[in-house]
């Protein structure tokens, strides 16, 4: 009777597992992959094979690669590294190249394709058959001893209890991982690769640690289940069982830990269950009830993604108080400050609170503007389309401290421009040189780390993230954003955090948005999430800021705000070239301003100048 | 507007397509006027407000155009000029306002209904069918036709745009960006709309052959009697071949008149180029 | 060596029902942009369809034909109650393939349900073998290479020379411009859906006859040879199927003869997972 409840509680430790590994895949940082099962029987078959004696063992009548008797626990070990391992060839497939629906059918098809493989190949893991007497961690290797469930009972209770335990183990450094900055950078990834990219997050590590972890923990999900099993054969990873596992986590809810573990619960471990107490008759076909077992996953699957595509557990929301803020408020200026002597020890200028600015005059332009190095210059830029030429041989630059317009009719290539000066559009020829270093090679999310940062035209807020979270996940170099810094744990990047928080607070005060702090960005009005967008970019400190069309669909009165901070920033220091429409809003804030035209370089002066100069007025009208 | 219709009252009473095998396809080379008038609708959209889901991009515009006419819709980038097309066949939705075709309502009609209401669109973008050949392309424009009337209109566009008579085999998507143009204003000519809506027809065409597009082909389309609503970038351009004209700005009409009115405006130069605004409050 | 001509004879066994399969399968794909993994499950619906005739003494043959109408019933309705309703909401493509996943397990299984575990076969009468220079096929053989000829030539025909032809490829080209010409594009997806399923009905039938034996799950594997040669030939080009399933069949069966027999998938997977990586957009497929 006791048994039951064992083989229960260890079968929903391990589906539980390898739900968290798979959860963090898909849910947190939107990687689909449909490979996942191989994962966890490469650590169920690792596991077995380091657990075997060598295969003339027991007759022979097994052939197998390894069998080295290894004691526990390195055969679990060992699944989990050989899970993660095996994850890195997969990082092709899941780069950003290829459709989402293409990439999952790839991977599909590369789990089915090694079931193919280890069925046919006998040698490798006695193929078809697959791998049996696998001896139970603990105790003796040899066939005599039997399997898991000869073992007495305080075994049988102990290995529960410890998988149990790991499985606990699993959920906190799972926690941990999404809880911190780098989690929050995957789910911004998962949001909107492309913005990410720009803010400097690193896709392809992402996506890597993300695979790895997640094949380890499936890996290791794999060794226990052949411990307790004692087999592992093809029959029990098809592709049957990759549905299976998505089905618990969408049911469960991606992205939510307890909703990973509650969907392993309910799916493969419930369905088992349910299925016990239904009576059985002779007069049913012996196949029926495992058949409509199946197809009760696949309409729970449909009727899920149709009516409740979150899950019974949703992602939850994560607010952050004001509170918090306003205890590091009364160190905000030491938080600020923090932040500036962080910013210059990476050579790195950040806003300087006003005080210590050498306060230029209001009226920034002309004089003092002469005088200062250009902090962005762009040498005879080119860029062609297959056979139409953007860009043409465009030279200029954007001197410090300025809010320098960009103007033009459809077609002139000023976002194009825009686009090479930020590195998210490779030159054709021609050099970018920012502070006095050619960046022209340089990605994008180099540049961004550097302080050269853009903004989009398009909507490009991470929309399941609070507009806090988007404020803080563009912070760089905040210690809690890499691999190591998540695994340390949140005393590790507390501060840097407290800093960013409280900094972004200042900026939502700023722009009057602090009421909408905790609320998803997807759920602003359009001005709004242009607001959370400029903000965001701020908060990366950058030396030069590129605005594309920041005011395209913005009400007047709002514009104006905008334009107002703007002003003011490069009062404070920043230098920030602005490519708009709303031509009002050059006039009232922008000097100087560059006209472009057919791809080149027209005219530059004030508006009021440039409406005076009939080559302007004429590109204007004859567009 | 001074294109003499040299069609027979036969065919005026006939009012839209030639009688078949009536008049021939009229003289080739240059458009101007071939000499079949067209039962032209007249097209009034009024307090139209659209968007793409979000805020609206375009607010209360109330614009109108009537057979025979050219209308043009000019104004600095951004200002809603492509959205309120969009918006006039179906392919975004009207949240607000109506929009009538020969009086009949078409708001909220799905593109092909639109499209049956004799409404012809050129689309700025993705106006042809790539793997189609130019001959699959122009079928597709006449696909409501009955089917025997198809090879005569071929014919009968053909006439109109010559150059594609030569390539009637090639794949669309490999014809050059001027090729592909004519090719989309022929396809959408297949149809014989009573209203014509193009979308910059211009856009990436060099100079002379824009205003040969102008001048001649898109005149013609209003001379034959259709209603024809076109935007366009290029301002003067378009207005030299306009009876009246529409400034966009922020998504609202802000000036309409004859191109006469509107060049010895201040006004107009300013709503390019982002003068004063023009007596709207700050707040809203 | 000798057994190489013969099994390119399998190969264009293989390989007819292959075309089959995959030019439903790539013209669904191209119209309806769903990427629909349910394909093999309709298929098995065909096959067991004509199985149901067949076991009731019915001539195969005619059993075929009610297998088209079962295809092209349920795709029909497949897609009205489950894709379009989900394309209507802006699904994302990764939700679509788990739906049309979902909808494999419902379908498949539900066979499974019905029929019983137990693989099943045609009662059919071979017919007489054929030689010729080393190539053996028996009368059942030729006939499904035969059938699979006219489908290409019935497919060539209806997307050159028909006007639903044409509009079909005007609507999985640009479906704006084709409703901005008039085209009830949604009637045009439907037809699509009850053609292709059809096709689909025809294949599950003709693979079931080549297979020999066969029962509910059957098509799994078949599914990604389909998939091979879709992507192989490029993702919606009707053409680029009909070459990826020549090219598929015969490697396969082809390598069957110098690497043991369950390998001879593994070409096909390769090929598929190389096309995926390297041009997506197959061989006669355009860049966007």
């Amino acid at each position: 009777m006791n048994y039951y409840l064992i083989n229960l509680l260890i079968y929903a430790a391990v589906d539980a597992m390898a739900c968290l590994g798979l959860s963090q895949q898909f849910g947190i940082a939107g990687v689909t992959n449909f490979g996942f099962i191989i994962f966890q029987a490469a650590g169920a078959y690792t596991a077995g094979i380091l657990a075997l004696p060598p295969d003339t063992a027991n007759g022979g009548f097994q052939s197998y690669l390894g069998g080295w008797n290894l004691p526990f626990p390195l055969p679990w070990i060992g699944a989990a590294v050989v899970g993660g391992l095996l994850a890195l060839p997969f990082t092709f497939l899941v780069g950003r190249r290829l459709r989402g629906d293409f990439a999952a059918v790839g991977l599909l098809v590369t789990a089915v394709l090694f079931n193919l493989l280890a069925t046919n190949y006998r040698p490798l893991l006695n193929g078809d058959a697959g791998l049996s007497l696998i001896p139970p961690p603990l105790t003796s290797g040899s066939a005599a001893a039997g399997g898991f469930s000869v073992q007495p009972g305080g075994y049988q209770w102990a290995f529960t209890i410890g998988a149990i335990a790991l499985c606990a183990a699993v959920f906190w450094f799972a926690r941990r991982i999404t809880e911190s900055p780098y989690g929050r950078s995957m789910r911004a990834m998962r949001d909107n690769d492309i913005v990410a990219d720009s803010l400097g997050k690193n896709l392809l590590s992402l996506r890597t640690a993300m695979l790895v972890t997640g094949g380890a923990i499936a890996g290791l999900s794999g060794g226990v289940l052949v411990s307790f099993i004692n087999t592992w054969s093809p029959a029990a990873w098809g592709y049957a069982e990759t549905i299976v596992l998505f089905a618990a986590v969408i049911i469960g809810g991606a992205g939510n830990h307890v909703g990973a573990v509650l969907g392993a619960v309910l799916v493969p471990v419930g369905f088992e269950e349910v299925t016990r107490y239904i009576p059985t008759s002779n007069n049913l076909p012996p196949n029926l009830i495992p058949s409509l077992e199946w197809v009760a996953i696949g309409l729970l699957i449909v009727v899920f993604l149709w009516l409740r595509p979150q899950g019974i557990l949703p992602e939850r929301r994560r607010v952050i108080r004001a509170g918090y803020a306003a205890a590091a408020g009364g160190a905000a200026a030491g938080g600020a400050g923090d932040a500036a002597a962080d910013g210059a020890a990476d050579g790195r200028r950040g806003w300087r609170p006003a005080a210590e600015v050498a306060a230029p005059a209001p009226s920034l332009a002309q004089a003092a503007g002469q005088q200062r190095p250009p902090a962005l210059e762009g040498v005879r830029l080119t860029r062609d389309f297959g056979g139409v030429r953007a860009v043409s041989d465009v030279s200029f630059a954007v001197r410090e401290g300025t809010l320098t317009g960009l103007i033009g009719p459809n077609g002139a290539g000023k976002s194009t421009l825009l686009a090479m000066l930020a590195g998210t559009l490779p030159v054709s020829s021609g050099r970018v040189i920012y502070g006095g270093r050619d960046v022209t090679a340089m990605p994008a999310f180099r540049r961004a780390r550097l302080g050269l940062v853009r903004t989009f035209q398009l909507a490009s807020e991470f929309k399941r993230l609070t507009v806090m979270e988007n404020l803080l996940s563009a912070v760089p170099g905040h210690r809690g954003d890499t691999f190591r810094g998540a695994v340390l744990g949140r005393r590790y990047w507390r501060r840097d955090e407290s800093a960013a928080i409280a900094r972004a607070w200042q900026l939502l005060q700023r722009f009057g948005l602090d009421g909408y702090a905790n609320h998803y960005a997807g759920d602003l009005s359009g001005g709004q999430r242009r607001l959370v967008e400029i903000m965001r970019a701020l908060m990366t400190q950058p030396r030069v800021l590129l605005l594309d069309e920041p005011m395209a669909g913005v009400q007047p009165q709002l514009a104006h705000r905008i334009g107002r901070e703007l002003v003011a920033l490069c009062q404070e220091g920043m230098t920030i070239l602005m490519v708009e429409h709303e031509l009002a809003i050059m006039d009232e804030f922008c000097d100087p301003v560059v006209v472009m035209a057919e791809g080149a370089v027209l005219a530059e002066g004030t508006m009021a100048q440039l409406r005076s100069r009939h080559e302007v007025v004429e590109a204007y009208l004859v567009g | 507007m001074s294109a003499d219709h040299g069609a027979g009252s036969a065919d005026q009473a006939a009012g839209r397509a030639a009688p078949a095998g009536g008049t021939g396809p009229g003289p080739a080379g240059p458009a101007g006027d071939r000499g079949i008038p067209v039962a032209g609708l007249p097209l009034r959209a009024d307090g139209v407000t659209a968007g793409y889901g979000g805020d609206p991009v375009i607010r209360g515009i109330t614009v109108s155009a009537d057979p025979g006419e050219v209308v043009s819709l000019v104004g600095p980038n951004g200002s809603g000029k492509s959205t309120l097309l969009k918006s006039l066949v179906g392919v975004i939705r009207v949240s607000a306002g109506t929009v009538t075709v020969g009086g009949r309502q078409v708001t909220n009609l799905p593109p092909e209904e639109v499209a049956r209401a004799s409404v012809g669109y050129v689309p700025q973008v993705d106006d042809v069918f790539p793997p189609l050949t130019v001959r699959e392309n122009l079928e597709m424009g006449g696909y409501l036709l009955p089917r025997r009337q198809v090879p005569e209109r071929i014919d009968r566009v053909l006439a109109v745009f010559p150059r594609l008579a030569g390539m009637l085999g090639r794949t669309a998507g490999k014809l050059s960006g001027g090729e592909r143009k004519m090719l989309a204003m022929a396809r959408v000519l297949m149809l014989d709309p009573g209203v014509f809506l193009l979308d910059e027809p211009t856009a990436n065409l060099a100079p002379a052959v824009a205003t040969a597009l102008l001048g001649e082909h898109v005149r013609a389309l209003a001379a034959r009697g259709a209603a024809v609503l076109i935007v366009e970038q290029r301002a003067k351009a378009v207005l030299a071949i306009s009876d009246r004209a529409y400034v966009l700005g922020g998504g609202e009409v802000r000036m309409a008149g004859t191109p006469e009115q509107l060049s010895a405006s201040r006004e107009f130069v300013d709503a390019f180029l982002g003068g004063q605004p023009q007596g709207k409050p700050a707040t809203s | 060596m000798s057994l190489v001509v013969p099994a390119f004879g399998f190969g264009l066994v293989t390989a007819s029902v292959l075309a089959i399969a995959s030019v439903g399968f790539t013209l669904q794909f191209g119209v309806t942009d769903v990427l629909n993994l349910a394909y093999g499950a309709v298929m098995t619906v065909g096959a067991y369809t004509a199985y149901l005739l067949n076991s009731h003494g019915i001539s195969v043959w005619a059993g075929l034909v009610a297998a088209m109408a079962a295809g092209s019933l349920l795709s029909v309705l497949l897609n009205a109650g489950v894709y379009a309703p989900f394309q209507r909401r802006r699904a994302s493509p990764i939700t679509m393939v788990i739906v049309s996943l979902g909808m494999t397990l419902i379908i498949e299984f539900g066979v499974q349900a019905l029929a019983g575990g137990v693989a099943v076969s045609y009662t059919t009468g071979v017919g007489p073998t054929f030689r010729a220079g080393g190539l053996i096929l028996n009368g059942e053989q030729l006939v499904i290479m035969g059938l699979s000829v006219v489908v290409m030539v019935a497919t060539h025909a209806l997307l050159r020379y028909t006007r639903l032809g044409k509009a079909m490829r005007a609507t999985a080209a640009n479906r704006t411009l084709a409703r901005n010409c008039g085209i009830r594009t949604g009637t045009v997806i439907g037809v699509t859906w009850a053609v292709t399923g059809a096709m689909c009905g025809l294949a599950g039938t003709v693979f079931a006859m080549d297979l020999g034996s066969f029962d509910a799950t059957s098509t799994d594997l078949f599914l990604i040879l389909i998939l091979a040669a879709v992507f192989l030939g490029g993702p919606g080009q009707p053409y680029g199927a009909m070459l990826g399933a020549v090219v598929i069949g015969i490697a396969t069966e082809v390598s069957a003869a110098f690497v043991p027999a369950d390998y001879k998938y593994v070409v096909a997977f390769l090929i598929l997972l190389v096309m995926l990586g390297v041009r997506p957009v197959g061989l006669l497929g355009q860049r966007q």
